[in-house]
């Protein structure tokens, strides 16, 4: 059993199927302008949650937050449940299938045997679609891969109900009503104006840039308070959280560029593009900074390539993207 | 030197591959995985280096992927963007 769907390769997990899944209904919204409406850009370092015993610093908002925004800002409808029970998880998805519907899931990429073992690490906010069933095997649309998967049962229940932090916990999801014809506008404006709030106004230290300028602060400390070894275990979390499968590469600024640069035409605000150039720019200082994070972690690190000179990198990123928030809000209000 | 023979030389002086030779890593090779020990944190390296010896950036991670599954596809990424 199978279903007409169409797989799309993309950058990020999330937003690539949420754009995948509206396709399949028939509005054709690319990856960025998913990631864009659904608020999905999001700095920060939280390190009272432990991945893999290391502090989180995430790049994009809430898991489900870009699905869930997105879709409530376009009018579509989304059926969303999550599971105590494998067997009954499975079952549901099952049924799903048989009426047609493809299923998206959340799970833990570790669990899935076709990520190959280079890029495989306990990640449980990975998203996918299950469109169809040949025998054991579930056809899976992977956005992050370029062709379709397949995944036995057992593997794909496994994955469905990884644990750890922000376990999955069966969490799947279809989509029910999908308008025909919406004006982008007003919806991106409005998740423009979300990810500015987040990112210039939320109270506290570690979300936003104040958040990127107090990891600077973190970065600089840590060599002196946890040894080389630990900081380096640190630093290769971080940079995987920035640079890793499934984050668009650069903590996603890439991403949000093309998102800024699409909507420059849909708004008619030339304005737009000039940002999005800018948040490039901000992507590849991003990028410089996890080069040398990797260095680092890898023990090839050159005396250029201090914690204090990746802390001072973070601090151009903050004032950089600080900057381009301002003018963001001013463009769309 | 052919860009795959650059490349080549720069992976293996970049993350310090002690012990491979250019000619041990075939064009057709997958980059990262057991065979050279190279994970997904090399892989930064490999993307700056690109950018630093051939004007190449590699910003869409859906197309950095393909690109750095071997020497021959990101040789021909480079071919077709310079």
């Amino acid at each position: 059993m199978q279903i007409d769907f169409k797989h799309r390769q993309s950058a990020h997990c999330e937003s690539g199927v949420s754009s995948n899944l509206l396709f399949h209904y028939g509005l054709d919204i690319s990856e960025a302008m998913a990631f864009g409406i659904g608020a999905g850009l999001f700095f920060g370092y939280l390190p009272f949650i432990r991945i893999n015993q290391l502090p989180l610093t995430t790049f994009r908002c809430e898991v489900g937050g870009i699905l869930k925004r997105l879709t409530r800002k376009l009018g579509v409808k989304i059926h969303l449940e999550k599971f105590r029970n494998p067997e009954k998880a499975m079952a549901a998805l099952d049924r799903g299938l048989e009426n047609g519907i493809p299923m998206g899931c959340r799970t833990g990429a570790y669990w899935l045997p076709y990520f190959p073992s280079a890029y495989r690490f306990h990640f449980n906010m990975h998203n996918l679609v299950v469109y169809g069933k040949e025998g054991d095997d579930y056809l899976i649309s992977d956005p992050v891969f370029p062709e379709i998967q397949r995944c036995s049962r057992p593997d794909l229940m496994k994955a469905r109900f990884a644990k750890g932090a922000l376990a999955p916990r069966g969490t799947m999801y279809y989509l029910t009503h999908v308008p025909g014809d919406i004006d982008l506008r007003d919806p991106i404006r409005q998740g423009i104006q979300a990810v500015c709030h987040r990112m210039l106004k939320v109270p506290g230290p570690i979300i936003g840039v104040r958040g990127i300028r107090f990891l600077a602060g973190q970065v600089e400390k840590w060599p002196r308070k946890l040894g080389k070894r630990k900081a380096a275990l640190y630093l290769g979390q971080l940079v995987r959280m920035q640079e890793e499968l499934g984050t668009g590469g650069a903590g996603f600024r890439f991403m949000y560029a093309a998102f800024l640069q699409e909507s420059a035409g849909i708004l008619n605000k030339n304005r737009l593009l000039g940002l999005s150039d800018q948040m490039t720019q901000a992507g590849d200082l991003w990028r410089r900074f996890a080069v040398l994070g990797a260095r680092n972690c890898k023990d090839r690190a050159a005396e250029s390539d201090s914690f204090v000179s990746m802390a001072d990198i973070l601090r151009e990123c903050a004032r950089k993207e600080s900057e381009i928030y301002q003018e963001l809000l001013a463009a769309v209000q | 030197m052919t860009i795959k023979e650059k490349l080549k030389h720069i992976i293996i002086e970049t993350l310090n591959l002690e012990g491979v030779t250019p000619e041990q890593i075939k064009d057709d090779d997958l980059l990262f995985g057991d065979k050279f020990g190279l994970d997904s944190i090399d892989a930064v390296e490999v993307v700056f280096q690109v950018d630093q010896h051939f004007g190449v950036k590699i910003r869409d991670m859906k197309e950095g992927r393909r690109a750095l599954a071997s020497i021959n596809t990101l040789a021909a990424f480079i071919e077709a963007r310079r």
